[in-house]
């Protein structure tokens, strides 16, 4: 990268050094001048920019005097600050009397054909062009004729409802979709006063960010449907939170009033989601105030249930537990935070004897030893750093819908930064419905039939190491005909030539469909690239929001360095149910009756057991089976942490109070080691991150107070022992 | 002072739209020296001609020119604005039908000038016959070797692509044909200080050459005769000869190429006076120039500065003519729905104040203004000028401005007593 | 979002000729969006003289743009018709010029003769009229353009004759405006770096 240039410029008369190229409107923050704008917003583009014209200044700058003197000639027109790259000299006045009166006229131009029906309207008190205008606008309309009456509250989309009258054209949302999400599902039709944003010919906007575009349009033009209506922004409460919809950690901020969750918006994180969502974290978070909640907990009385005190629920489970003994399991967890997981863990183990514990629910898992072995150790990578690769090979992975935040990322390296983006999939994911796929973006796709995984792997692998034919200059290799005969057999469809990889970081994202099945896939991989000397990650991810501080926390039959011998796996576990080995069961927060990769077992194993405990939001299938159900505080009703995908520990705080009795999962855990006889005297989280943070190695640096508001990497594998 | 036919010398010789005939006059011959001399030899000429942009800005053309050699080896393009769209204006219609030849020679020439090997000619979508001219005089340079790589020895070669618009005015501004070209809406490009000049990053980012039609038409004249010669013409500050399209209320309307610097009432003149009644204004460089009240026409010369002083602009050089009969109010009336049709709507004050001026003089023409309209008229226009991202926000707030400013009693007239001043037979009539 | 170019449910109504036409327009710049003006003019020739949505979305996938954005673009130029328009379009210039010159009594004529007003086609199909900006003739005031002729110094008197002229001449017709203007553009200036792709050659047999 090369050396940064600083330039001097003044702002209304204060001089200031900055970045060279640097827009003006943010040069102007950094001496505390706010300079008004609706269209300016520094992650999009600006070719469509510097449209709403609101935020003129003067601009004068050194011109040479025939005697060789410096003066200031003022340019004749005001400039646009947010498009204005600074320069060496550069002096701008953003108040002058006619830039206020700039301001004002441009204000009257947005507003001529705005409804100005702000009572009614969403956005009221946190709305841009209702702050300007009260600041910069004029009291009184001049505007006597008709205005304009697009129609109101066109739906275009299950989330998302446009406003025609209310846009003030300034096309956020049109770059957002073409620059960020890539969908370009928005644009512009007509032209002059009669432009208007639109899908195509109104069709639904079916971008998988579509929620995005309300956060950064200006005005209340583009409007949230679940929220529509429901409060007024100064009635709301904003708390920090962590999206729990997958494993890539988004920071949000939960907006609720009288302990009811009423909206979800991105919260800033250079690191990690930059400032965006997908729409399943905006929309997908209601369960937190779902009518459908647990009130209290629930003790089977033959084939109904019965309402009762946690007193006597915990009595009942702690006897069932001890009972068992190590003869108990416990399955779930990836949805619990790492405080849960702990105490859970120390309950099982400690407590129980028993390390009879696994947070995954998919077919077949290679063990935590075997994939220590396959891949070695994997340093942490942040998502951001996925910019900065020179290639990513995506393979069996619908990456928008699994890891939504991190396909932005990809698209940005390959779409901003040049990165080649090699994706290898299912040929079923071509026909996925949705509107951001890798493909769009992709260097070359290759797809293929379930089963030729291995096949794929190694003719990329043989690529990657060089085995292709030396005559090939173009870049591109002549893969086809080099391949190795497992290839050439699978008669694998390469949807075009694989390139030749530029030397530089390697970034490999692999399904879990893929790894699950065969570790020899990432194996083959990882072993291309050692041997082209290009650093490379390989991602493995998590796919539940806690799933990765299951795996640090162990989780795991064979994840504890306590345990002697490794316990039961998942189906291990629900077989020994059927059989009479297991004798008791705590699933821990996820619905194993849907999710679990064979539900039938699940069905059985349920039906057969002698005791299971569910702890659950809701009355969920499992829950339904259970012979007690302990209701848990969502995420918006307690403290903690999770650790995300990319190994990053992140607080979430509590928002509201349920308003019912619902417990955090380490304080039932921890409770019933109390009845059981083991002291875990834990207060709150801290107490037991403070705990964590000594007797796991990963977490050493972590202490409660150092996890800021971004987040803190744990720390390398490489410095840990094996676990 | 009479015409002076440069561009038009041969404007009645029969078959001068075909190679044969044109090449008998001298056609193809600047190109040939042009290539016998080195880029910056061809733009030193054109330098010492003094020759200035002939779309409507008056820009030194040797300048634009030099801004493309600067520039790193690569793909560069030579584009010829032939969207001619301003109100009254006609001019580069004429020469694309009777001299296409010489705008592809000029594109030729600015090719080998500038180094670049490919040129566009955007023509305006309803130009489709200027469009076949071009196209058959583009066959024709190619059989004849001067596209492709043809006469050229050094290996070099230039062609000529047509484009043709789909109706859009402001896709004549040279960063928003570069859209148009590109496949895009016809809305503008950021420009310095924002982003840098088209000669440095035009289209595709590549280094893109802009000129107007008539601008290329006068490069194989000053190849050919030098220069020097070109500069004899004109004045001191407006160097060569400059086409004129008249039209409205004269004698003889149509294109008449004169010295810059021959006085406005002279044109008037040539074009066979007034008809229909006593001068009552003329518009000299097409509707988005301030009008000129008849008083003020008498001293006005017709070149750079000669405009500017009189308080209005040489333009594109269409030169509006009307007389007594002509209702001020209407005609700008006219002219604010045309800016209102044509605004792209990218930029806020020109989206929403080109329709709003529109719906203002909409109401005063039928007879329901009021009082504060004149002043809320140059009040809207002030608010646009100097303001919008691209100039045609400002060339629908001057004209409209100019006249409320000069003819303000016409526009209280309207408002008092909800007629024309002219009295029923003004013109234009309210359709 | 870029459609798979061989999937034939976006290839509908571009006859093999207007494929090879505008794969050779498409040669002629270095990004095939480029050829998005043209693309829509041959659309309009295709679809019988109106760009409907299969058309933008059939565009669309040859040019590898999204849908929407050709609409933007086929919405933005006055020339493309979006909505059916007449056989033949009269358009009388009512710009500044011709507007002093009276057009509006040939407006004023025209609506009498065919019995629309101005923006309407007549019931059978046959005639729209519209008033036009600047058709930049102006010497010739007042001037109308049928297809792809100019009428130059009309009057009201001549709408007569101005329609019997037209009726019986095919040129005037709105699609064969758009296939004058799409054939003849092929005919000049594609001789520069002709770079035919797989899909022409594929077609060429
Ligand atoms: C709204 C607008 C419309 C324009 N229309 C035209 C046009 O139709 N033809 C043209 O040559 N220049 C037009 N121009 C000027 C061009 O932007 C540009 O200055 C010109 O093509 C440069 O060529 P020249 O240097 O040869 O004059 C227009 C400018 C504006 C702002
Ligand atoms: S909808 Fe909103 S974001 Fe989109 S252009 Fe309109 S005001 Fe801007
Ligand atoms: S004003 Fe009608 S052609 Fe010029």
């Amino acid at each position: 990268m090369s050396q940064v240039e600083f330039v001097n410029i003044t702002i209304d008369g204060t001089t200031v050094q900055v970045p060279a190229g640097e827009m003006v409107i943010e040069s102007a923050r950094r001496v505390g001048i706010e300079i008004p704008h609706f269209c300016y917003h520094p992650r999009l583009t600006m070719e469509a920019g510097a449209n709403c014209r609101m935020c003129l200044v003067e601009v004068s700058m050194p011109r040479k005097n025939p005697d060789g003197t410096l003066a200031l000639a003022r340019m004749p027109k005001p400039q646009t600050s947010c498009s204005l790259p600074a320069a060496e000299g550069m002096v701008i006045e953003t108040e002058t009397p006619m830039i206020v009166e700039a301001r004002k006229g441009m204000l009257e131009f947005l507003l001529i054909n705005h409804p100005l029906d702000c009572p009614i309207c969403d956005r009221g008190g946190e709305c841009p062009l209702q702050n300007n205008t009260m600041h910069y606008g004029a009291a009184t309309t001049r505007f006597v004729e008709e205005k304009r009456h697009p129609p109101k509250a066109y739906p275009l989309s299950k989330y998302v409802i446009f406003d025609r009258e209310r846009c003030i054209h300034c096309a956020r949302c049109t770059r957002f979709a073409s620059d960020i999400s890539g969908d370009a599902q928005l644009d512009f039709l007509k032209r002059g006063a009669d432009m208007e944003v639109s899908s195509f010919r109104d069709t639904e906007f079916t971008s998988l960010y579509s929620g995005n575009v309300i956060e950064v349009c200006p005005v209340g033009a583009l409007l949230s449907r679940p929220y529509r209506f429901t409060a007024r922004p100064w009635d709301l409460s904003t708390q920090k939170s962590i999206c729990t919809e997958c494993s890539n950690g988004c920071n949000i901020k939960l907006d609720h009033r009288a302990g009811k969750l009423l909206r979800v918006n991105a919260r800033l994180n250079e690191e990690v989601n930059e400032e965006w969502t997908c729409d399943q974290g905006k929309f997908g978070m209601d369960y937190a105030s779902h009518e459908k909640r647990l009130r209290r907990p629930l003790i089977r009385d033959g084939a109904v249930f019965r309402e009762v005190s946690w007193d006597e629920a915990l009595t009942h489970v702690a006897t069932a537990l001890s009972e068992a003994g190590p003869a108990a399991a416990f399955l779930g967890g990836a949805r619990s935070s790492n405080e849960d997981l702990f105490v859970l863990r120390r309950l099982f183990q400690e407590v129980l004897g028993s390390q009879n514990m696994d947070h995954r629910l998919g077919p077949a898992y290679p063990s935590a030893a075997d994939v220590r072995a396959a891949l070695g150790s994997q340093s942490p990578t942040p998502i951001a750093a996925y910019e900065r690769m020179t290639t990513i090979i995506v393979f069996g992975c619908d990456l928008a819908v699994e890891l939504p935040i991190l396909y932005l990322r990809v698209r940005k390296a390959a779409v901003r930064r040049g990165a080649k983006v090699i994706e290898c999939q299912p040929s079923s994911y071509r026909e996925r419905p949705h509107a951001n796929k890798v493909t769009d973006f992709a260097h070359s796709s290759i797809w293929y039939e379930p089963g030729q995984e291995t096949a794929i792997a190694e003719a990329l692998a043989h690529v990657m190491t060089g085995g292709r034919d030396p005559g090939a200059s173009d870049g591109a290799s002549d893969a086809a005909a080099s391949l190795p005969n497992a290839v050439a057999e699978a008669n694998v469809e390469f949807g075009s030539a694989i390139p030749r990889l530029d030397d530089g970081p390697i970034a490999i994202i692999i399904g879990r469909d893929v790894w699950s099945r065969s570790l020899s896939v990432p194996a083959t991989l990882k072993a291309a690239a050692d041997k082209m000397g290009t650093p490379c990650v390989i991602n493995t991810y998590a796919c539940s929001v806690n799933e990765q501080g299951a795996r640090e926390l162990g989780i795991l039959p064979d994840g504890s360095v306590q345990a002697s011998a490794p316990g039961l796996n998942a189906d291990q576990i629900l077989h020994g149910l059927k059989d009479g080995t297991v004798k008791a069961l705590w699933v821990s927060g996820v619905d194993i009756a849907s999710q679990f990769h064979d539900p039938e077992l699940v069905t059985q194993s349920l039906e057969q057991a002698p005791f299971v405990v569910v702890t659950a939001l809701d009355l969920n299938r499992t829950a339904t089976m259970a012979d007690v159900v302990l209701p848990l505080a969502s995420v918006a009703e307690y403290d903690g942490t999770y650790t995300s995908m990319e190994r990053r520990v992140q607080r979430f705080h509590q928002a509201f109070d349920a308003g019912v009795d619902v417990r955090e999962e380490w304080r039932i855990a921890a409770n019933v080691g109390m009845r059981l006889g083991v002291d875990m005297p834990y207060a709150s989280w801290r107490d037991i991150f403070g705990a964590i943070a000594t007797s796991e190695r990963a977490f050493a640096e972590c202490t409660p107070d150092n996890l800021g508001d971004g987040g803190r990497l744990l720390a390398d594998r490489n410095n840990e022992d094996s676990r | 002072m009479a015409e002076k036919l440069v561009l038009f010398e041969h404007r009645h010789l029969p078959g001068v739209e075909t190679a044969a005939v044109y090449e008998t006059v001298g056609g193809y011959e600047g190109l040939r020296r042009a290539l016998q001399m080195t880029p910056a030899g061809v733009i030193e000429e054109i330098k010492v001609s003094g020759l200035q942009g002939r779309g409507g800005a008056g820009f030194p053309t040797w300048i634009k020119w030099n801004g493309m050699l600067g520039n790193p080896p690569g793909d560069r393009y030579v584009v010829c604005n032939a969207d001619e769209g301003e109100p009254g204006t006609f001019k580069d219609r004429e020469l694309m039908l009777r001299f296409p030849h010489m705008i592809v020679e000029g594109m030729a020439i600015a090719g080998h000038a500038t180094g670049s090997a490919t040129g566009y000619i955007y023509i305006r979508g309803e130009f489709t016959e200027p469009a076949d001219a071009i196209r058959r005089a583009v066959d024709e340079a190619y059989e004849r070797g001067y596209l492709g790589e043809g006469i050229r020895t050094d290996g070099s070669r230039f062609d000529i692509h047509v484009h043709l618009g789909a109706g859009s005015y402001e896709c004549g501004e040279e960063t928003a044909l570069m859209s148009s070209l590109m496949g895009e809406r016809g809305q503008p490009r950021a420009k310095p200080p924002h982003a840098p000049l088209p000669v440095v990053a035009g289209l595709w980012r590549r280094p893109t050459l802009i000129n107007n039609v008539e601008t290329y038409a006068c490069a194989p004249h000053i190849l050919r005769r030098g220069g020097a010669w070109y500069a004899s013409m004109g004045t001191e500050r407006a160097k060569g000869t400059k086409i004129f399209s008249v039209s409205g209320h004269v004698a003889r309307p149509g294109n008449y190429e004169i010295e810059l610097g021959t006085p406005l009432l002279e044109l008037l003149d040539m074009a066979g006076g007034v008809t229909g009644g006593a001068l009552k204004a003329i518009i000299p460089g097409g509707s988005s120039v301030p009008i000129l009240p008849a008083a003020k026409c008498t001293d006005v010369r017709l070149d750079y500065d000669g405009c500017r002083a009189a308080g209005t602009m040489l333009g594109s050089g269409g030169c509006m003519v009307f007389n007594e009969t002509t209702d001020i109010v209407k005609l700008m009336w006219v002219t604010a729905r045309f800016y209102a049709h044509e605004s792209c709507g990218k930029c806020t004050p020109c989206r929403e104040g080109t329709r709003w001026m529109a719906k203002i003089m909409d109401r005063i023409v039928q007879g329901k203004g009021r009082p504060e309209d004149p002043d809320l008229l140059v009040s809207v226009c002030n608010n646009i000028d100097g303001r919008s991202y691209c100039p045609l926000g400002d060339a629908a707030a001057w004209p409209i401005r100019a006249s409320v400013l000069q003819y303000r009693d016409e526009y209280e007239h309207w408002v008092r007593h909800k007629t024309s001043p002219v009295g029923e037979h003004s013109v234009p009539k309210v359709a | 979002m870029t459609h798979d170019r061989t999937d034939p449910a976006y290839a509908r109504r571009f006859s093999p000729d207007a494929v090879r036409e505008l794969e050779e327009l498409v040669a002629r710049y270095p990004q095939r969006k480029a050829a998005m003006l043209p693309a829509l003019w041959i659309a309009q020739r295709e679809y019988g003289g109106e760009i409907t949505a299969e058309a933008m979305e059939e565009v669309a996938h040859r040019l590898g743009v999204p849908p929407v954005e050709v609409e933007g673009v086929a919405s933005f130029y006055t020339m493309y018709n979006l909505k059916k328009r007449g056989r033949k379009h009269i358009e009388v210039c009512a710009c500044l010029t011709c507007a002093v010159l009276d057009s509006a009594s040939v407006i004023h004529a025209l609506e009498q003769r065919l019995g629309i007003k101005a923006g309407e086609t007549t019931a059978d199909g046959e005639y729209s009229l519209s008033e036009a900006e600047c058709l930049n003739w102006c010497e010739a005031g007042t001037v109308v353009q049928v297809g792809h002729r100019y009428y130059g110094n009309v009057t009201a008197e001549d709408v007569d004759r101005l329609l019997d002229d037209i009726a019986g001449d095919p040129r005037n017709d709105v699609v064969t405006h758009a296939d004058t203007v799409v054939r003849v553009q092929l005919r000049g200036g594609c001789k520069g770096r002709p770079r035919p792709s797989a899909e022409v050659e594929a077609d060429r047999g």
